[in-house]
């Protein structure tokens, strides 16, 4: 207990900053409201400072992963925070200082954005430390719940309602969908404990049994089929998908780019967790590495395939910037799952062919690129006919961008090239050991689909890096000018330096070591598997 | 540094030279590898790290001599570190020393040898290696330091953009040298063949330039397909590419060479060679790819100097040198090498002695003199290619830098028939003394370095019994460059004084250096007369241009340099570092009694310093009577009185025996018909197909964009459907 | 230990299948029961809304004042904090001081209400409780 409080220290940090911001923004002052963005980007800092030098957990098959994913979402987060700024009742405190109102604390949403964008990194973080069942699902509720609420108060337009309204009814189709999963999960092991000491059941150390044995039986490997499934939701993976258009156009440019990233790489966590439970399979049990157990394997596959060619395809007919990159969004999380696919390879394996090393470079990648573009779009406001100002969303909104703000059109250049994946950027060292991890696990065709998937990512990628770069600003274009919140460009900026940057940073070392898996040893069968038959009545012992 | 001399000493005492047919010394242990000291990361490292702050530079808009000094300043580190390493690796002569710096490429499909695939970027450090590192680095910083007095009329874009793309080369020459992997080798041979074409067309705005960069970089590509080739067959029949597994893998076959049965080796172990020797061709400009070096002379002296005359083009020596294992289990590998190295001595050495412009002479020497180098590596004397790759490196970036000093002093002027008796201007004694040294030992002329150099291969091909057709061709050709290397002294540097200035001070943007007002005579003296002459005495409208002390400070240098090269000590030092390395020539039995070469009875390692002198100095003579003797001003001689008894011949020498026409004729004309027939071919099928690609995911888009309704109970139908469908795959498969 | 799902046999499940079934039957079968053999008598008054024999005043679809809700929700977390701290409070003082350490248990609890104290000041600053 008091071990696992410990190693909880940066969910601590900021869940008590969380509640420390609920209160300070609701300050009749309006400088003490504006101490809420700074505050949370403090303690992320704090948070990741100390979830660097936290302990990797004591057993489970990724035992780094809690370390790395922590560390990551803080240092995203900070970003995400810079990109933040000023999304909250912009048009309200506006109001209030023109004098226009006076300060209502019910009509102001800021408090609770900033807490709530806490709690969802927060929960985030608490995924990647998860060992048992009930723990990630919490987690990833904490993760997905105060981002429906973002969603709704981001622009304070219709929009925004309608998306977050969609969000949170499919969000909970969702979550329906992995909760039976995972109930099934405990139907099929007896124990929600997914990770456990050598010698005490638990999930990973059952299914393993079970694997080494008479293979998964058929309960629980639905249940881990539907909590992939279920999952997939987080990461807007096809058959999940559906919303990440709508949800990502509805809610502002900077809600955009979170929404992007953070409930991405909760997902990602627990479909590394999951998969980590079910273990990668040689061909023989004392075999590390391999691939995952038979039919998850193949759905993984296909959602992969599915994933990455859906989202490509509906990306390159969108003429809205934000759909568009909505879209790559569902394609990265498919090239992401190659990875997952992949597994990380055989006992020692360097980091070229280990695929879950591999999905956390890319995800630490894919957030920092990600937020270059967002953050362009988040810093570009489109003057309407009345006098209002709403964010830029058409692509012709960035046309001539490098002639007309330098900064902000290289900025887009460079992140949209980074994700496409042209050496010598970032994105090319984030793609690179995907594609060797599938060809050193033999999954040929894959790595055919993904490479065919990266060359039509090309063509809407080139096609907004043409945009800004090649073509003349529109004459009309003085309706396209800047955001007030010069942190936005300061966090595009910060990602675009990362972009080249982080391409020359040894980081795929420290992925590496996120990445590291031990086999999970099977339970013996004395031990109780299948579990001893005690009287039904019984309650759970945990 | 008296350590480094006494080092030396001890070495060449220690091996002498296998051309005295004395005891050798110990075989290098090929296949093993030691860690090596950690310093040799700098060597590579510290011009990378200049490229980086040059860029910065750049990005900052400096416009100061800044890049030159971080670049001067980070490449005498490496040479340290060269020189830290050397020792380190001659401590343990005949072991090569890894140094692994990261992990770089690793790919596995299996478990079993053969079914993964690594690359690291390591290095590999024996005597071979080192001794390429020490001249690279030694010479890119002299070069470096002439070079920011000469690039100083275009401070700012142009300066920074120069010195970031000479430490990239560098930085790219390092990996080409010390990686320990043929990977490796790659990269650092695509980057300088990238940094070359950079500087070759640095005066962008000029269309030959331009040209010429292009060129370059398509006849290199023509090679580096050869190579490319040949590292995937290495990779197919040895199962890696790193170079202490091939060799370890290639043991037995140089075994079975050893023994004579060169027969029973297999024939794709026998291409791999031939296959790197295409791209040694390439990159070192020889037949029947060797066009784009003259042209390459488009780029600045120093350019010219440093890669297209002392290093680069001598990565494919190096690269033959370092395979030379493999070279000798190939029945035709070397005799192909050996022929063409003699073949395109001969032709490049009739080119240079008919063209007026004196860099370009220059151009078709180090064509020539890399012929010998290859013709050195066919006889099998790899010590006497290396060492001519040592000697030539020094000489051949002092004439260079003498002809860039005249470049830049006379306003781009390079023709020969309009200056003479340079070396007597005021200021102009240095580069004259270097041009004299420089001269010399390029020709040949006796105790120079040149001299013993060419004389090793020399010998070595009258030795053997197979070459010594080959060995009448590389003498004549001794004669031949005697004689065009002194045309060039005779006329340029001594005799009457007289310049015409070249035509820089009137269209800056298109010839020479292309500067602007910079230069400190441009635009003063803009009203020179294009065809005015003038005297030294009446040179009232222009001046010449007389180096500065970082151009003189780097010719003393490298004269110096010259001269040393010939120190006896060195003339077994190179060799032994050869011996000690995979470049060591392995004995091969030979059936019956050893044949052995004679000229005219007598052993060709006693006699040849004899006859070569004997050559040199008739070419000297010839060179003096013609050029010289009685000459009164600049533009004829009486060598012009003799064109006519060559009848054609002269001309088809001046205009380089048509070879680029030729070129142009046999490939590029016919190219030219296929890619017209192509491109209808293109437009219709390939172009049809590709737009069917691109069509195919835009039609999926716009099919699947209508599941995307914006309608809730929709999504959530999707999404239930999706989960359905996919668990029922599962179960299927499942069952 | 608890029973597996898995390890049960299938046929156990049997009375819920037939459970389910019956509930599904049965809804249908009582709409289109009622559908087929209900008589059908329509009129303005059968249309009504019925509202205890008064006559409907104004759209039964009116909008409550936010501060409905917003007592809701301050009354659930005080709700769930009682429901909570009861039985901690019997439990409490029969913790077996061997097993478990009761400054541990105390902590939890403490823990506990601070949420729901920040959960108070959150809603004293947002103005829940300003009644005007």
């Amino acid at each position: 207990m008091i071990e696992k409080i410990g190693a909880l220290w940066p969910e601590i940090i900021l869940f008590a900053a969380a509640c420390i911001v609920m209160v300070v923004g609701l300050s009749p002052t309006a400088a003490v409201r504006r101490l809420c963005a700074p505050l949370a980007g403090a303690a992320l800092i704090v948070a990741g400072i100390v979830a660097w030098f936290t302990t990797p957990a004591a057993h489970g098959p990724l035992p780094m992963l809690p370390l790395f994913g922590k560390t990551l979402v803080a240092g995203v987060g900070v970003l995400l925070a810079l990109l933040l700024a000023g999304t909250p009742d912009r048009e309200y405190e506006s109001a209030i200082a023109r004098g226009a109102t006076g300060y209502d604390p019910i009509r102001a949403n800021r408090a609770e954005f900033w807490a709530f964008f806490l709690f969802s990194l927060t929960g985030a973080m608490l995924c990647a430390g998860a060992d048992d069942l009930i723990w990630l699902f919490l987690a990833l509720e904490l993760t997905s719940l105060p981002t429906y609420i973002m969603v709704a108060v981001s622009t304070g337009r219709n929009r925004s309602m309608e998306a977050a309204v969609k969000y949170f009814f499919l969000g909970a189709l969702g979550a329906a969908v992995f909760l039976y999963g995972f109930t099934l999960l405990y139907g099929g092991t007896g124990t929600t404990r997914l990770f456990a000491p050598a010698g005490e059941p638990s999930i990973a150390s059952i299914l393993a049994a079970q694997a080494a044995g008479p293979g998964i039986n058929a309960v629980a490997m639905t249940g881990l089929v539907l909590s992939f499934l279920g999952v997939c939701f987080k990461i807007a993976a096809v058959p999940m998908h559906f919303y990440t258009p709508d949800v990502y156009q509805g809610a502002s440019s900077a809600v955009a780019g979170f929404l992007a990233f953070v409930p991405k790489a909760a997902g990602f966590f627990t479909i590394l967790i999951l998969a980590g439970a079910a273990g990668w399979w040689g061909s023989s049990p004392v075999d590390a590495g391999g691939s995952l157990p038979q039919p998850l394997h193949q759905i993984v596959l296909i959602v992969a395939i599915l994933t990455m060619s859906v989202g490509n395809a509906l990306a390159v007919v969108q003429s809205s910037a934000k759909r568009m990159l909505a879209y790559s969004s569902i394609a990265h999380s498919g090239y992401m799952l190659v990875g997952v696919v992949a597994g990380p390879g055989p006992a020692n394996a360097p980091y070229t062919s280990n695929g879950v090393a591999a999905v956390l470079f890319y995800l630490l990648s894919y957030g920092v690129m990600n937020l270059g573009a967002f953050a362009v779009l988040a810093s570009l406001e489109r003057r309407r006919a009345d006098g209002s100002a709403d964010e830029a969303d058409d692509v012709n909104d960035l046309k001539g961008l490098c002639a007309t703000r330098p900064l902000l059109g290289w900025t887009l250049v460079l992140s949209v090239v980074g994700l496409l994946g042209l050496p010598p950027l970032l994105g090319f060292w984030a793609k690179l050991p995907l594609f060797t991890s599938a060809i050193s696990s033999n999954e040929i065709g894959l790595v055919i689909v993904l490479g065919l998937n990266s060359a039509v990512a090309a063509y809407y990628y080139l096609r907004l890096a043409s945009v800004a770069l090649l073509e003349s600003p529109e004459l009309t274009n003085d309706t396209v000018r800047s955001s007030p919140f010069p942190a936005r460009a300061v966090a595009g900026l910060a990602s675009a330096v990362g972009i080249v940057l982080l391409a020359a940073w040894p980081l795929n070392q420290w992925a590496m070591q996120g990445g590291r898996y031990q086999r999970v040893e099977p339970l013996k069968a004395a031990e109780g598997t299948p579990p001893a038959r005690v009287d039904a009545g019984a309650p759970a012992a945990r | 540094m008296t350590h480094l001399l006494s080092h030396l000493a001890s070495v060449a005492l220690a091996a002498s030279p296998p051309a005295e047919g004395a005891a050798r010394a110990a075989a290098p242990v090929l296949g093993r590898v030691v860690e090596g000291p950690w310093t040799a990361v700098l060597i590579p490292g510290l011009p990378l790290l200049a490229a980086v702050l040059v860029a910065l530079c750049a990005a900052g808009r400096v416009r100061s001599k800044l890049p030159a000094w971080i670049t001067v300043g980070c490449l005498a580190g490496a040479f340290a570190a060269a020189v830290q390493t050397y020792l380190a690796v001659v401590h343990q002569p005949g072991l090569a020393q890894g140094v692994r710096v990261l992990e770089w490429i690793h790919l596995s499909w299996g478990e079993k040898p053969g079914q993964s695939f690594a690359a690291d970027f390591g290095l590999y450090l024996d005597s071979l290696t080192m001794l390429w590192m020490l001249f690279v680095t030694g010479l890119a910083t002299l070069i470096a330091l002439y070079a920011s007095e000469y690039m100083a009329h275009d401070l700012g874009a142009g300066y920074n953009r120069f010195y970031f793309a000479f430490a990239l080369f560098v930085f790219s020459m390092s990996c080409l040298v010390m990686g320990d992997n043929l990977i490796l080798l790659y990269l650092g041979w695509e980057g300088v063949g990238l940094c070359s074409y950079l500087l070759i067309g640095y005066f962008y705005k000029k269309p030959s330039a331009v040209a010429a960069a292009k060129k370059a970089f398509i006849m290199n590509r023509i090679g580096d397909l050869g190579l490319a080739l040949g590292i995937m067959l290495t990779f197919v029949q040895f199962g890696s590419v790193r170079y202490a597994e091939i060799f370890e893998a290639a043991a037995p076959y140089l075994t079975l060479a050893g023994e004579g049965r060169i027969g029973e080796i297999p024939l794709l172990i026998q291409l791999i060679p031939v296959l790197f020797t295409v791209g040694a061709f390439g990159k070192s400009a020889q037949l029947p790819l060797y066009v784009w070096l003259p042209d390459a002379m488009e780029g600045p002296t120093p350019v010219s100097a440093l890669i297209h005359a002392a290093t680069m083009v001598t990565a494919g020596v190096y690269l033959v040198a370092r395979f030379l294992p493999l070279y000798q289990c190939s029945t035709w590998a070397l005799p192909i090498v050996a022929w063409t190295g003699a073949g395109t001595a001969l032709l490049a050495a009739t080119i240079g002695m008919a063209q007026f412009d004196i860099k370009r002479i220059m151009a078709y020497s180090t064509v020539s003199q890399l012929g010998y180098m290859f013709a050195g590596l066919g006889v099998l004397t790899s010590a006497g290619a290396a060492y001519h790759v040592f000697t030539h490196a020094f000489f051949k970036a002092t004439l260079f830098l003498g002809c860039g000093a005249v470049m830049h002093g006379f306003a781009g002027q390079l023709d020969l028939r309009k200056l003479s008796g340079v070396a007597f201007m005021k200021g102009w004694g240095i580069v004259g003394l270097a041009m004299l040294v420089g001269c010399l030992n390029l020709a040949g002329f006796p105790f120079t370095a040149g001299f013993f150099s060419k004389d090793m291969i020399l010998a070595e091909a009258f030795a053997s019994p197979t070459y010594q057709a080959l060995g009448w061709v590389l003498l004549f050709t001794a004669g031949l460059t005697a004689y065009y290397t002194f045309r060039v002294f005779f006329r340029v540097f001594i005799g009457p004084k007289f310049y015409e200035p070249g035509d820089e001070l009137h269209a800056h943007d298109d010839h020479g250096h292309g500067h602007g007002g910079a230069h400190g005579h441009g635009d003063g003296h803009g009203h020179a007369p294009a065809k005015a002459k003038a005297t030294a005495d009446a040179a009232h409208d222009f001046h010449p241009h007389a180096p500065g002390w970082a151009i003189n400070v780097v010719m003393v240098l490298l004269t110096v340099g010259s001269i040393l090269a010939a120190y006896p000590y060195l003339i077994s030092w190179v060799p032994g570092l050869i011996d000690a390395s995979s470049a060591r020539v392995i004995e091969v039995a030979h059936g019956g009694e050893h044949a052995h070469g004679t000229f005219f009875g007598y052993d060709p390692h006693a006699v040849m310093y004899y006859v070569s002198a004997i050559v040199g100095a008739v070419g000297i003579i010839f060179a003096f009577v013609l050029h010289f003797v009685g000459r009164t001003g600049a533009a004829t001689a009486k060598a012009d009185a003799l064109l006519p008894v060559f009848g054609p011949l002269a001309r088809w020498a001046q205009n380089k025996w048509y070879v680029d026409e030729f070129y142009n004729f046999l490939v590029r004309v016919p190219l030219l018909v296929i890619s017209h027939v192509l491109h209808l071919a293109d437009k219709l099928l390939v172009d049809g197909l590709v737009d069917l690609a691109g069509f195919m995911p835009q039609a999926a888009g716009r099919g699947l964009r209508r599941q995307q309704t914006g309608a809730l109970n929709g999504y959530a139908f999707g999404m239930v459907l999706g989960v359905g469908v996919i668990a029922a795959i599962g179960a299927v498969l499942l069952w | 230990m608890p029973t597996l799902l898995a390890d049960t046999d299938v046929g156990s499940y049997l009375p819920i299948l037939l459970l389910i079934t019956m509930a599904i039957v049965f809804a249908i079968a009582n709409l289109a029961a009622s559908n087929l053999i209900g008589p059908r008598r329509t009129g303005h008054v059968k249309g009504m809304t019925y509202e205890s024999g008064m006559n409907p005043v104004g759209t039964a679809r009116k909008r409550f004042n936010v501060r409905f809700y917003l007592i809701a929700m301050v009354f659930l977390v005080f709700d769930i904090e009682i429901i909570f701290l009861y039985p901690w409070a019997v439990t409490f003082p029969n913790i077996d001081h061997a097993v478990a350490d009761g400054a541990v248990w105390l902590g939890r609890i403490l823990f506990f209400l601070l949420t729901t104290v920040v959960a108070y000041v959150y809603g004293y600053r947002k103005g829940v409780f300003r009644f005007d």
